[in-house]
């Protein structure tokens, strides 16, 4: 119990770490690289008077160690600075995008763990066998995989050719109800699509090793000899603790789902945080960007705690050592 | 300076051998063989590119127009040859993911090494490692290239301040396993300073993971370059792979002409997937139980 507690705690402290960085090392990098964020509000032809008195509203013109400290102060109060461009608070605008990157993500998450097992699992018991070869051939492609690269071609296919799926937004504006619902999935179909493809060449490589790995252990060969069919074997004995390494690649490929989100969301005008970004990038808009960059970097973290507690209470070796 | 002559030779006699031994395997897999040839290629157009095609620029006459005996690859919006594009995206892809990793390796080689030998400074660095690479990198580069403006050195740079804790944190295991050995007590006990013990006696232990790091950080830093200019990014008066496909997105060309998309995707899906079968045939090459 007590070790538990100490586990999580250092778990805790770890993520809070992780966020202090990020945030520190934005607020460095907005005050020091040479994109001036008040010419970035302003005509580059104001006068010096004007400039000054807008360095004074943002607080520019106080010492770096003052400016720090008042910009963690609004961070934990939720406040990440007004958005340039539109004139609405940074939290404001990335608030409203942020359930769409959970949906979109999560539901990646799902779809490569539902598909990804199975598959590792097929190739694993018939290792070194035609199946297995081609699923490895397979896995280390996907690996390789440009994101916008599969997006597009999903798009085209799908979308453009078929016309099966929508190419762009996230739900059809006028449905009500449950109409809703379903063009709110019609529509995540695709992106969701492309996110899977990039991630399950990880996790098919990962468990079909795991799973090798595990069937080769005593136990495995006590199921056996006691006469337990190999289906059972592989399924009831064997998968439960080949499973566990795929929980921490979750939290591992969390950074990458992150970047391929931001990717996919553009090509498709998925409103979520990546098409925010894209956006900003166009008109420059660093308060979104760095907001975007620190509200990604939370969920991660938090992302990461949740998979690195549930892992520990999965396996306990891992609390203890 | 030498703390042991037979067994200095003895290494240097063994680490022969095997470098040959790896190699005479590595030529017998056609699959690492075949992707090296491709790489070769591609270095090659990338090198020659003007060779091959002219620099796409300015506006052509036939607009959109599919792939053809005049243009191989089709045209764009503008009437651009896209396989001019691709050849010259190459020479641009390759010379920012090569330049990425190669500093990237630099500061990843120097941080790992240094890690894995000073156990004072491990901890810190190993907790400096571990921040780097549990952040979403994709949107800290965005805002970093944003904010320097978008130049074919603020891409290098970007890519290499976010690829070095992956070189060093290789590094730094391979290291840590060599550190311990006898032959590095002995030169600390004959008064070896740390430097030289460091260049002499780790560096040549880490080598292998060193070549494996070039191959594969290069192929991810092409796909950080490919992603930072296809969102916009990228150097505005070249062309890259990411580049191609950014105009497609920004012209809506994309949901029209599969050309314009297509040939610099299976440019950027070559270049990876042979760097990473190069890299999986070396392994298999260098370890005699795979050979």
């Amino acid at each position: 119990m007590i070790a538990g507690l100490r586990f999580i705690g250092l778990r805790v402290l770890r993520g809070l770490l992780t966020i202090w960085f990020a945030v520190t090392v934005t607020f460095f990098l907005l005050r020091l690289l040479p994109g001036d964020p008040v010419l970035a509000v302003a005509d580059p032809t104001m006068t010096e008077a004007l400039r000054q008195k807008l360095l004074a509203d943002f607080g520019l013109d106080q010492p770096l160690s003052v400016q720090y400290v008042g910009y963690l102060g609004q961070l934990l109060q939720g406040n990440m600075g007004v958005s340039f461009r539109q004139s609405l608070p940074v939290t404001e605008v990335l608030m409203q995008r942020l359930p769409w990157t959970l949906i979109l993500t999560g539901a990646a998450i799902l779809v490569t763990v539902v598909l990804g097992v199975p598959l590792g699992v097929y190739a694993a018991t018939r290792a070194k066998g035609f199946a297995d070869r081609a699923i490895q051939i397979g896995g280390i492609t996907a690996q390789s995989l440009f994101v916008p690269s599969v997006g597009i071609l999903l798009l085209y296919v799908f979308g453009v050719v078929f016309g099966w799926f929508p190419i762009g937004g996230a739900v059809d504006p006028d449905a009500t109800g449950f109409a809703a619902t379903l063009s709110m999935l019609h529509h995540l179909v695709l992106p969701c699509l492309s996110l899977v493809f990039i991630q399950l060449g990880s996790y098919v490589l990962a468990m079909r090793s795991s799973l090798i790995e595990v069937l080769g252990e005593d136990y495995v060969a006590l199921a056996k000899a006691k006469g337990v069919s190999p289906r059972a074997v592989v399924w009831k004995h064997a998968l439960r603790n080949a499973l566990l390494p795929t929980t921490t690649l979750v939290g591992l490929q969390l950074g990458t789902l992150v970047g391929g989100a931001v990717l996919t969301e553009t090509i498709y005008a998925y409103p979520g945080i990546g098409r925010a970004v894209y956006e900003s990038v166009g008109q420059l808009d660093f308060p979104v960007l760095q907001g975007a960059f620190v509200l990604l970097a939370v969920a991660v973290v938090v992302a990461n705690l949740i998979t690195d507690i549930v892992y520990g209470l999965l396996d306990p070796r891992v609390r203890t050592s | 300076m030498n703390p042991s002559p037979a067994a200095e030779v003895a290494t240097a006699a063994d680490e022969l051998t095997s470098s040959s031994r790896t190699w005479r395997a590595f030529r017998r897999n056609p699959l690492g063989m075949g992707s090296a040839v491709l790489l070769l290629a591609l270095i090659l157009v990338a090198l020659a590119a003007p060779l091959i095609a002219e620099y796409p620029r300015g506006y052509g006459h036939e607009i959109l127009s599919p792939p053809s005996a005049a243009h191989w690859f089709g045209t764009d919006d503008v009437g651009q040859d896209v396989f001019a594009q691709v050849v010259w995206g190459t020479r641009i892809s390759m010379t920012i993911g090569l330049a990425a990793a190669l500093l990237a390796i630099v500061i990843g080689l120097l941080v790992g090494v240094l890690a894995a030998y000073f156990r004072a400074l491990d901890t810190l660095l190993g907790i400096v490692i571990d921040l780097f690479l549990s952040l979403p990198v994709l949107p800290l580069m965005i805002l970093i290239a944003a904010l320097a403006g978008p130049s074919v050195t603020t891409l290098v740079v970007v890519i290499a301040i976010f690829s070095w804790p992956e070189v060093a944190r290789l590094v730094r295991s391979a290291a840590m396993a060599i550190v311990p050995l006898p032959y590095v007590s002995a030169a600390k006990v004959i008064g070896g300073s740390p430097w030289w013990i460091m260049r002499r006696h780790v560096l040549p232990g880490v080598a292998p993971v060193v070549a494996i790091s070039v191959v594969l950080t290069t192929s991810r830093a092409v796909l950080s370059e490919a992603g930072l200019s296809f969102l916009g990014l990228g150097d505005p008066n070249t062309w890259s792979w990411g580049t191609i496909l950014h105009r497609a997105q920004q012209s809506g060309s994309l949901a029209t002409a599969w050309w314009s998309t297509l040939f610099p995707s299976l440019a950027i899906l070559l270049l990876v997937v042979a760097t990473t079968l190069v890299s999986v045939a070396y392994n298999d090459a260098r370890n005699p139980r795979t050979r």
